[in-house]
């Protein structure tokens, strides 16, 4: 029966096709004993896709990976976390202050006194030793050069809401006569001039210059107003500090462009330029001018102090010449897109980048790879790695079993495999303290989180060692402030909370809550309750939280839980400050800027103060640490601050996880010397915790090979 | 109407020739199909299992607690004795073995899968019974109304109706209050309809609002295209993940989105069954509609409704477990056994009975509904049932 | 016919009208913002939040947004928010590589289903037809991430070769014959797994739909004439029963765009099934949206074309 046939037929032959395929697959020892090239290729797993490549406009982690390859900043990180130089061979930083002439003020010694009355006092100040104090003897030693600027008239567009508008917005135009202004230029910045300088010129020399005197503006303007936009228009005194760059000659992007100080500029404009909505704005914002000096001279001005402001350039060089308006003209003609509207987000670069890092762009496959090749003509010289690939497998099981088949290199190792791992002779693993850290943080708008004690004591009721021990393998370390544990910063004075429910008990007894009958603590007849959140597909914060419900219920509080989708969280409860608890994770910068999460006036809905963390004198280091150039002194300030939070507990700070990689011992750094011998060493991770920080001279070996002092 | 699968099930079950009642004869032919026999007994044991699991694990200080954590203790095989030096004595296990071992957190697995029974038991059933509700709703009325139009008057009863429904969740509180009032509103509104307007002589401008439109088998038919044109996990997801994760939203979504099968076997039977005699003799009698359609034609509708709910059941468990998988599934405290699995896929080489555990249970179960509804839609329908030539 | 097309063709396009507006509502509806307006990333500050959401279009009254939406996407301009690429260009990639999964297991589907099915109506109630229904059931009633990793595990470990991917990676062989075999190899799995819940169900299909008509009076007459059995099953049977399934074709077509993304997530197989999830997860509303509208025009088409076969191949049916 040929129907019949037909039927079994069919399927029988379609099924054994797909199983013969078996035998023409490579198997694991195939690919990777068997495959020689397999030791010039490092390849590492991830398990989300990059989504743009370009250092200006990505935000996430995956693209930033990848961007750290491709493209070179003008500065970086070494060892030690200082900076070191890579585009730029070095750089000084120093500060150009104004001060507008307060013709009104009385200055001691010589009433009211002319611009140049006020360089003649401070010159000769400088020179002779006077009755002042060690500070503004200090600040003067660090001027270098005084110099007037002349009087000058100009016209101002501003956009105000006039009287007679009735609150709406207009245009104004104000004419200004300003009066002249002194310049001086400093050797070093110094945030403390001004206080030191009126020392000098008189107590209110500086408050009390009338800005609005010079402005001439519509009739229709009040006072206050006024004084506002004179306030804005001609502050009275500015700090504008300077980093120069002095960049590195004869290095080459990709395509054997040569790099040059234009390019820095046109990656500050690129990043500046509202038509590309570059989400590192914000970081860029206080500068005034990038300014080339020559072709390997920038010169960058900030509007203000803000010292984090270094830390800043270490972000990827774009190409001047492939993303130039007449490039990206040329590239929107092509595609038959409105020039005018074509901007670098929508350019082709972001999917073929050309950079001048150690690894050139090859290929990206949409969620399956993205291939790079090490570039020849580095100016550090060539990577030992011929080939990058970074592959993306999005589930965390199959990953671990690549990664033991020897397909990948390297992955996001969980703590639970690491025991498993670093039993395995093959494998060689590092680990270092990361720079994020685990919290709880309480709404401290609500009650009872308003009071420290009850913050305190729900600290001190969870056992953090053993969530350390237990969830993280180990893999933790705990932490006691926002700063991270490795730099100076961080006050190793203070010591963590003690697990001690009992004390906990009493602290919350003296909080005025006692327990009931039924063993639920209770005040004025209220339970204490509340509901802690977190948010969904993050299983170490899913176990906090089991863990947290759990010690707190024993000392007698009705914890609910709850878990949700990020974007949810965060938009509907976090930012809305709706929440009583919540479990959450900082990634820190190393920079000790701590503005955005821990000042007052950020506490605002969508701000990132959202616990609601309001301390007078947190508030000032907060300002004064962001506006201090000297390590020192930065330092001397986290630390008094860091005592403050701690003393505060507006979070209950939980740990700082640990990153592990794990890694074929068959890698190892080869390094080549002068006399051009060779010599392996084996990886170990920096001071810092970074091991991949001499990526460029990792080389696997066909063997793993002894080392004498680690047997 | 081409193009539509109805499923073969026709329900109406007569007393055979043999004269035994229907009930009867059904579980004649379920003790006849061992398979199905197999599945009504597993799906029965898995009721009393999670029936018990919801009492022994819920409570201030229940037997067995799914939510105690005892740290040190993690990752226990089954059968493991509790390290008693280490354990406060609360915090010992009431069987005095980890009978299915312990999770990443130490907490008794058993237990876990007690209280998950409960909890997957309930998102199954829940969910199903909003679809098959909302099916039989509206398959019943597109069935048995089906040629009726709407006019623009109806349309705007409706809106008002709900509008004042509406107001009033919003408003009132207490919800039981909220609801008797939206009962009492529905009720007066009603009358209102029936008597005054019904009655009312329009102007000829206004005759406009008495203008018929759609059939309302038209409009039901449609709205079941347009659920039917979203990819039914996609749908699933996007709504899931977009509104805050929980246990009843969940339930509420499986339910919304797979109602349209019902839908349309409902719909189906409504328009055969209208024809017969017995529904003809019951409007004779001047019996309601309400009535007509919840006691006579309902029941002889209910077969593949009830097949297609076994299976659906099971499906919705399954659901569950896939959207633990991608993290959307009920969150926790409420253990299933979909975040279960999930959960414990992470440790498959390390702690295997994570894995395996809640797998072959979720497997046995969804088996023993899939074959119970397979047994059940054979038994049910006299076309398929076995002949002797 | 003409009318009932027209009809038909009509009816459909309001129904895609529908299907757009509700999914746009729910889309936008929802709460939660495109993950480029991550309010809680320090880098974005309030007026970056704003900027974003101006060139979104999110600030613009819902039917406005609707309008803008749509008129892209019936102009090809739509681009997705992440990486700015045009959305049809990535379904397009993402199409490719998705069909070739798609391929194999409706293929495994159609001709598995059908013998298995029959078999177990002929011999229905027989062992054989028993171990089926169990073994179909149970195909179906396992969960299927579960079920893809004891596979792979297996594979990995009995076989030692790798089953993720769509292609072995880094293959250096430049024979085309030995790629080809790669990929089918790749292909073999994450298809066997899509097949199942295909082979369970629609073989329970044909098994029921053979056993109605070899209820029928003429099958009956044929046994009663005398003629062999098999002819009677595979040739009178067989035929009438065969019919309903010809329909089912073109309900095979909204197959082409969905995908699993639990399949695709645990094999990395780069399928539309995963785009659509990370852009549900990153509210990426062109790619959501415009995911949604070809799934639910193929459903449209699909509904469509199994009515004109049915027309065709249903000589009872005319209109």
């Amino acid at each position: 029966m040929t129907v019949r046939r037909v039927l079994i037929f069919l399927p029988a032959v379609l099924i054994l096709f797909l199983l013969q395929s078996y035998f023409w697959v490579p198997t694991y020892e195939q690919q990777t004993r068997g495959n020689p090239r397999r030791l010039h290729e490092y390849i590492t797993a991830s398990i989300g896709d990059a989504s743009i490549l370009n250092p200006v406009l990505s935000a996430d982690s995956a693209s930033s990976q990848i961007e750290g390859l491709v493209f070179e900043g003008l500065i970086d990180r070494d060892e030690e976390l200082r900076f070191r130089g890579r585009l730029a061979k070095s750089w000084e930083i120093y500060e150009e202050a104004y001060f507008y002439v307060n013709e009104d003020a009385l200055v001691p010694g010589l009433g009211k006194a002319d611009a140049a009355q006020v360089v003649e006092l401070i010159k000769g100040a400088k020179k002779t030793k006077g009755p002042w104090s060690r500070a503004l003897e200090a600040s003067l030693d660090l001027i270098r050069d005084i110099s007037i600027i002349p009087p000058k008239e100009f016209r101002v567009l501003k956009k105000v809401r006039t009287l007679g508008g009735k609150g709406r917005e207009g245009q104004v135009e104000i004419h200004v006569r300003a009066p002249p202004r002194i310049r001086l230029t400093l050797g070093k910045v110094d945030q403390d001039l001004f206080r030191n300088l009126s020392c000098l010129l008189g107590d209110r020399y500086f408050s009390s210059f009338r800005a609005w005197k010079y402005l001439s503006a519509p009739p229709d303007l009040d006072g206050e107003r006024l004084k506002a936009l004179g306030r804005e228009i001609l502050p009275a005194t500015t700090h504008n500090p300077v980093v120069v760059f002095h960049l590195r000659p004869h290095v080459k992007f990709h395509d054997g462009h040569i790099f040059d100080a234009g390019d820095v500029k046109f990656t500050f404009d690129a990043i500046m330029d509202p038509k590309n909505l570059s989400p590192r704005v914000a970081d860029y914002e206080p500068v005034k001018a990038v300014e080339v000096v020559d072709p390997l001279t920038v010169r960058i001005v900030y509007k203000r102090l803000y010292s984090p402001a270094l830390g800043t350039w270490a972000m990827g060089i774009l190409p001047e010449h492939l993303l130039n308006r007449e490039a990206l003209e040329a590239e929107a003609r092509r595609l038959g897109k409105d020039p005018k509207n074509f901007s670098i987000r929508q350019s082709a670069f972001n999917r073929h980048p050309v950079g001048c890092g150690p690894f050139v762009f090859r290929r990206w496959k949409s969620d399956q790879f993205i291939r790079l090749d090490r570039f020849e003509d580095y100016w550090e010289g060539p990577a030992n790695y011929e080939r990058y690939v970074f592959r993306i497998i999005p589930d965390l099981l199959t990953q671990e079993m690549e990664f033991y088949a020897g397909t990948i290199d390297s992955y996001a190792v969980q703590p639970h495999q690491v025991k498993r791992l670093s039993k395995d002779r093959r494998f060689q693993s590092f680990s270092g303290t990361s720079f994020g850290y685990t919290y709880i943080g309480y709404n401290m708008r609500r009650k009872p989180f308003d009071d420290p004690r009850v913050r305190r004591a729900l600290g001190m009721a969870i056992d953090v060692d053993k969530i350390i021990t237990y969830v993280l393998h180990g893999q933790g370390e705990r932490i006691t402030g926002p700063f991270v544990k490795q730099t100076d910063y961080y006050n190793h004075d203070i010591k963590p909370l003690p697990y001690d429910p009992e004390g906990a008990l009493k602290l919350l007894e003296e909080a005025g809550w006692r327990r009931n009958r039924e063993g639920w603590l209770e005040k004025d007849g209220k339970r204490l309750q509340f509901t802690l959140i977190t948010n969904s597909g993050n299983d170490l914060r899913k176990a906090v939280l089991a863990i947290a419900q759990d010690a707190w219920k024993q000392i007698g509080i009705d914890v609910r839980t709850d878990l949700l989708e990020w974007s949810v969280f965060i938009q509907e409860r976090v930012d809305k400050g709706d929440f009583d608890a919540v479990i959450l994770g900082w990634a820190m910068g190393i920079e000790p800027d701590l503005y955005q999460i821990w000042h007052s006036s950020q506490t605002h809905p969508h701000q990132l103060n959202f616990v609601g963390f309001k301390n007078r004198e947190a508030d000032e280091l907060i300002v004064k640490i962001r506006q201090e150039y000297d390590h020192e002194k930065q330092v001397q300030y986290c630390h008094r601050l860091h005592e403050i939070i701690s003393r505060e507990q507006p979070y209950t700070f939980l740990y700082v996880s640990k990153w592990t990689a794990v890694l074929d011992k068959r890698i190892v750094i080869r390094e080549v010397d002068e006399k051009g011998n060779i010599h392996y060493r084996k990886i170990t991770p920096t001071k810092t915790g970074d091991y991949t920080f001499y990526f460029n001279r990792w080389i696997k070996l066909p063997e793993a090979p002894a080392f004498m002092a680690e047997g | 109407m081409p193009g539509e699968f109805i499923e073969e099930g026709k329900a109406a079950l007569p007393a055979d020739e043999t004269g035994r009642t229907r009930v009867q004869e059904f579980w004649r032919l379920l003790g006849r199909n061992r398979m199905a026999l197999a599945g009504l007994v597993i799906f029965i044991a898995f009721f009393l299992v999670a029936l018990s699991g919801l009492f022994l694990t819920s409570g201030k200080k229940p037997l067995f607690d799914p939510a105690l954590v005892r740290l040190q203790e993690k990752l226990r095989p089954p059968l493991a004795r509790p390290n008693l030096e280490t354990l406060a004595p609360g915090q010992v296990p009431a069987l005095g073995v980890y009978l299915f071992g312990t999770d990443d957190l130490g907490r008794d697995v058993f237990a876990r899968m007690l209280q998950g029974a409960w909890v997957s038991l309930t998102v199954g059933f829940v969910a199903v019974g909003i679809s098959v509700i909302v099916g039989i709703c509206l398959g019943g009325i597109a069935g048995y109304y089906g040629q009726s139009r709407i006019r623009a008057d109806h349309v705007l009863f409706l809106i008002v109706l709900h509008a004042g429904i509406v107001l009033l969740l919003l408003w009132v509180r207490p919800l039981w209050a909220a609801l008797v009032a939206g009962g009492l509103w529905g009720s007066v509104l009603g009358s209102w309809w029936r008597k005054v307007w019904k009655g009312l002589e329009l102007p000829p401008r206004l005759n406009v609002l008495r203008k018929e439109t759609l059939s309302v088998d038209t409009l039901i038919m449609r709205l079941v295209d347009i659920m039917l044109c979203f990819p039914s996990f996609f749908l699933i997801l996007t709504v899931v993940a977009l509104l805050p994760a929980s246990i009843y939203n969940i339930m509420i979504v499986i339910g919304l989105t797979s109602w349209m099968g019902t839908t349309r076997f409902v719909r189906a039977e409504f328009l055969s069954l209208r024809e017969q005699d017995f529904v003809t003799a019951a409007k004779a009698l001047g019996l309601n509609d309400l009535r007509i359609i919840f006691r006579h034609m309902v029941p002889n509708a209910i077969a593949p409704v009830l097949v297609s709910a076994t299976i659906g059941i099971a499906s919705a468990i399954l659901t569950e477990a896939g959207l633990s998988f991608l993290g959307f599934g009920v969150p926790p405290p409420h253990a299933t056994w979909g975040n279960i699995l999930s959960d414990g896929k992470r440790f498959i080489f390390d702690a295997p009975w994570l894995t395996f555990i809640p797998g072959i249970a979720i497997l046995v179960v969804v088996l023993s509904f899939n074959l119970f509804g397979e047994g059940l839609r054979d038994i049910l329908n006299p076309k398929l049932r076995e002949r002797h030539w | 016919m003409l009318s009932f097309i027209g009809r038909s063709v009509i009816q459909k396009v309001v129904t895609l009208f529908f299907v757009s507006v509700i999914s746009f509502l729910v889309i936008h509806l929802a709460p939660g913002e495109p993950s480029q307006v991550d309010p809680l990333n320090p880098k974005f500050t309030p007026e970056m939040v704003e900027r974003f959401r101006k060139e979104f279009h999110l600030d613009a009254p819902l039917h406005v947004q609707y309008y803008l939406f749509y008129s892209d996407l019936f102009t090809g301009k739509t681009v997705s928010w992440k990486d700015n690429r045009s959305v049809l260009g990535k379904i397009w990639e993402r199409f490719l590589n998705s069909l070739p999964l798609f391929i194999v297991g409706t293929l495994l589907t159609w001709t598995l289903s059908f013998p298995v099915g029959i078999r177990s109506a002929i011999f229905r109630g027989g062992i054989y037809d028993r171990s089926a229904t169990f073994f179909s059931y149970l195909l179906i009633s396992i969960p299927g991430f579960f079920f893809a990793y004891i596979l792979i595990i297996f594979v990995v470990t009995r076989f030692h070769v790798p089953v993720i991917g769509m292609e072995t990676f880094g293959l250096s062989v430049s024979s085309w014959v030995h790629v080809a075999m790669d990929r089918v190899w790749h292909l073999l799995i994450p298809s066997v797994l899509g097949a199942t819940g295909g082979i369970a169900v629609l073989s329970r299909y044909v098994r029921s739909q053979m056993l109605e008509v070899e209820g029928q009076d003429y099958i009956r007459t044929a046994r009663a004439k005398g003629l062999p059995p098999e002819q009677v099953h595979y040739r009178h049977a067989l035929r009438n029963a065969l019919l309903p399934f010809v329909t089912m074709f073109g309900l095979i077509l909204p197959g082409l765009i969905g995908g699993s993304v639990i399949i695709e997530s645990i094999f990395s197989w780069p399928g539309i099934g995963r785009m659509a999830y990370e852009a549900i997860l990153a509210r990426d509303y062109p790619v959501i949206l415009t995911i949604n509208f070809i799934s639910a025009v193929l459903v449209l088409a699909g509904t469509f074309v199994s009515d004109i076969l049915y027309l065709i191949v249903d000589p009872r049916i005319r209109l």
